[in-house]
């Protein structure tokens, strides 16, 4: 059984069709990477994922871990280890990002039957993930992503993700807006999450990221489906040709 | 006596009928301010929606109720008081039960020499003289009609005298107790206090009722902050929702004068307070915040007057409020600056949220000014939670209600942190976390309270 199953998932925004019988199937252990033109349903598919309001699935099915993640509030699949890292981070003043991060944990250890942190020890818990991430501990003080560069917030994301131990990650174009040095500390940061336990989907519209974490499969999304697969040096021939192909193939 | 004239001034028959049995009855200086309310109020009678500062609050259930004076010293003990962080706190305490000092319930022990904290009935017994320079000095009967109600039945309350540059060790904490019995009852508390020179105190009030029927407390309390004291002010009110909490403050700020004023509204079925400060004195320099909380039909009203009657004055104000059911929150804010007042720096804020569709807010700032070297500003939003936020809070498996709870409370602590008695902070902290704990939705679809 696979981890995630996609299967001819319809979509859409505002009554508008933005995903049209997507099909994806990831399993424990891969690292896909979904690229694909503006506008042609990346960010849609990750936010169909995650149950974000205002996305509504008219069709198909999507089983995660045997079960339909259809039925299941966000929350509920974020603390069955889905997670997102936002393309753009929300800003959340008045929270600081310690309190943030360790009221997210503790809901996913308590789903999981653990006991929760306390303030101390979840400081001590987080550090290595911290020191690895370059996050200070001013940064932690203060409130989530508020005064953050978009380095940071990327950063913070990463932080995230390995805090809650997902089961599988999804990264909207996590390297939008990063210089090569922010882009490599991220790079790290998901490439330290690689496990056989766990799966990883990156929606990228640029090779860029993809020298740095490297995919077991790579596929072109474009008009709401998924037009073509295969290894990582289909980014490379995407980089080279560009969408031009795919969109054509629509008209 | 058909119903017109009854509406023009109900409650002052009761008021005329009992007060040459008040406390300094006789005293001609009392008795004059006493008939001044009672004139005043006559001319007035209870506000309407014309007047300029009740056009959002209506006292209709006063009219429709007849409130009865409460009965003297009715003997109750004290009930649990909330917020253990402040009612720990180390204090002078004085306590009133529906309007009437307790001695018994009172802790005033060990008042240094050039302080006074006791019962203005008491004071209006022994030494009249000491207060005729003060009581009734600050307060505006005319721009106050629930004031001029107060004063025709001035008798009892709080009075506070702090001599010249008298820094006090602890905090006097008023606690007053609205315990009405079977019929709807009124109480009419006057309080007082008068900082010399360079003094410095803080006052803690904390307003709640004992289980009965409705009530009806109008209160007016009057402060005199002399040229470079300081007096830090901290009100909670959690009556009951049968109740009416009407609070009309009035503060007078000489040169160099601080007064930091904090208001938490969280009960009664109409809840205002009203603050007018007058900065006399150059550089004077007035805070006035406060958060307010509502639910059900709840009406919670914060109105402030702030005139800067003097030069180099600074007046900053922030107002933050939850709002859910159908309640309501109305705050008005004027900042008067006069020709004189050069280098005025007045600002003021005001923040709503809205857990609910029917939940309704008016907010009315307005600044009027006649000096030309000023810097003065308000800001006004009224909105809904983020649902950017939200989701982003539930993306990380944080449940819907406790991601609303996590971000109203952020939204509030911007005001709270402003609090500069840490004790009084928490207080108020937690009692904003019980009263979201208890209001914001239970329920996953997320539909609001």
């Amino acid at each position: 059984m696979a981890m995630l199953e996609i299967h001819d998932l319809h979509a859409t925004v505002d009554g508008k069709v933005i995903l049209n019988g997507l099909n994806l199937t990831i399993d424990a252990g891969e690292v896909h990477a979904i690229m694909g033109p503006n506008g042609s349903g990346k960010s849609t598919l990750s936010y169909v994922l995650t149950g974000r309001h205002g996305y509504e699935v008219t069709g198909g099915k999507i089983m995660f871990d045997g079960n339909d993640l259809m039925q299941m509030e966000p929350d509920e699949r974020a603390r069955e280890g889905v997670f997102l890292a936002f393309q753009y981070p929300v800003e959340i003043p008045g929270v600081t990002s310690m309190t943030f991060l360790r009221t997210a944990v503790n809901a996913v250890r308590e789903h999981r039957g653990e006991a929760p942190f306390d303030p101390m020890d979840f400081v001590k818990h987080l550090r290595k993930s911290a020191t690895d991430l370059n996050i200070s501990d001013d940064m932690l003080k203060r409130a989530v992503n508020v005064g953050f560069s978009g380095g940071e917030k990327k950063r913070m994301e990463m932080l995230q993700m390995a805090a809650l131990e997902p089961r599988i990650s999804i990264l909207d174009e996590t390297d939008s807006g990063l210089d090569i040095d922010a882009l490599k500390i991220v790079a790290d940061g998901v490439n330290a999450m690689r496990s056989s336990e766990r799966g990883i989907l990156l929606i990228t519209h640029y090779q860029r990221l993809l020298e740095y974490i490297e995919p077991d499969h790579v596929h072109v999304l474009a008009q709401g489906q998924i037009v073509k697969s295969g290894d990582k040096s289909l980014a490379l021939e995407l980089e080279e040709k560009g969408y031009s192909e795919f969109l054509d193939n629509a008209a | 006596m058909p119903d017109g004239s009854t509406n023009i001034t109900p409650y002052l028959a009761q008021a005329l009928e009992v007060s040459p049995t008040f406390a300094g009855a006789g005293v001609d200086w009392v008795d004059a301010l006493r008939n001044a309310g009672a004139q005043c109020y006559t001319d007035h009678g209870l506000p309407v929606r014309r007047d300029e500062y009740w056009r959002y609050t209506n006292l209709n259930s006063l009219r429709d109720e007849r409130f009865q004076l409460a009965s003297a010293d009715p003997l109750i003990g004290l009930p649990p008081l909330p917020h253990p962080s402040v009612s720990g706190l180390a204090s002078y305490r004085i306590v009133l039960v529906n309007g009437r000092v307790q001695p018994k319930l009172c802790m005033l022990d060990g008042m240094p020499d050039g302080v006074l904290i006791t019962d203005l009935g008491g004071i209006l017994v022994a030494a009249p003289e000491r207060l005729e320079p003060h009581l009734g000095r600050v307060v505006s009967l005319k721009d106050m009609p629930m004031a001029a109600l107060n004063t025709a039945f001035l008798q009892d309350g709080m009075a506070v005298f702090i001599d010249e540059e008298i820094v006090l060790d602890k905090p006097v904490h008023l606690i007053s107790i609205t315990a009405p019995g079977e019929g709807a009852m009124m109480v009419q508390p006057r309080h007082l206090v008068v900082m010399d020179k360079g003094a410095q105190a803080t006052l803690i009030e904390t307003h709640i009722s004992a289980a009965g029927g409705s009530s009806f407390n109008n209160i007016v309390t009057e402060l005199q902050v002399a040229e470079n004291a300081r007096l830090n002010h901290f009100v909670f009110q959690g009556e009951s929702e049968t109740s009416v909490h009407l609070s009309g403050t009035a503060v007078a700020l000489s040169a160099g004068a601080y007064y930091e004023s904090f208001v938490l509204q969280g009960g009664a079925a109409i809840g205002r307070s009203e603050i007018r400060a007058y900065l006399n004195g150059p550089g004077a320099d007035c805070r006035l915040d406060g958060v307010y909380l509502a639910t059900g039909n709840q009406l919670v009203d914060n109105t402030t007057y702030i005139e800067h009657a003097a030069p180099e004055c600074r007046s900053h104000q922030v107002y933050k409020g939850v709002l859910g059911g159908q309640s309501r929150g109305v705050f008005q804010g004027k900042t008067h600056v006069t020709r004189g007042a050069q280098q005025t720096d007045g600002r003021q804020l005001s923040q709503a949220l809205l857990l609910s569709p029917r939940a309704e807010i008016n907010v009315r700032p307005e600044l009027e000014i006649y000096a030309d070297d000023v810097k003065c500003s308000h800001g006004a939003t009224a909105g809904e939670l983020d649902e950017n936020a939200v989701f982003y809070l539930v993306s990380r498996g944080i449940t819907r209600p406790d991601a609303r709870r996590m971000l109203i409370e952020a939204f509030l602590s911007q005001a709270i942190s402003e609090i500069s008695l840490r004790p009084v902070g928490e207080g108020f902290s937690t009692h904003i976390q019980q009263w979201l704990g208890s209001h914001v939705d239970q329920s996953p679809d997320g539909d609001p309270s």
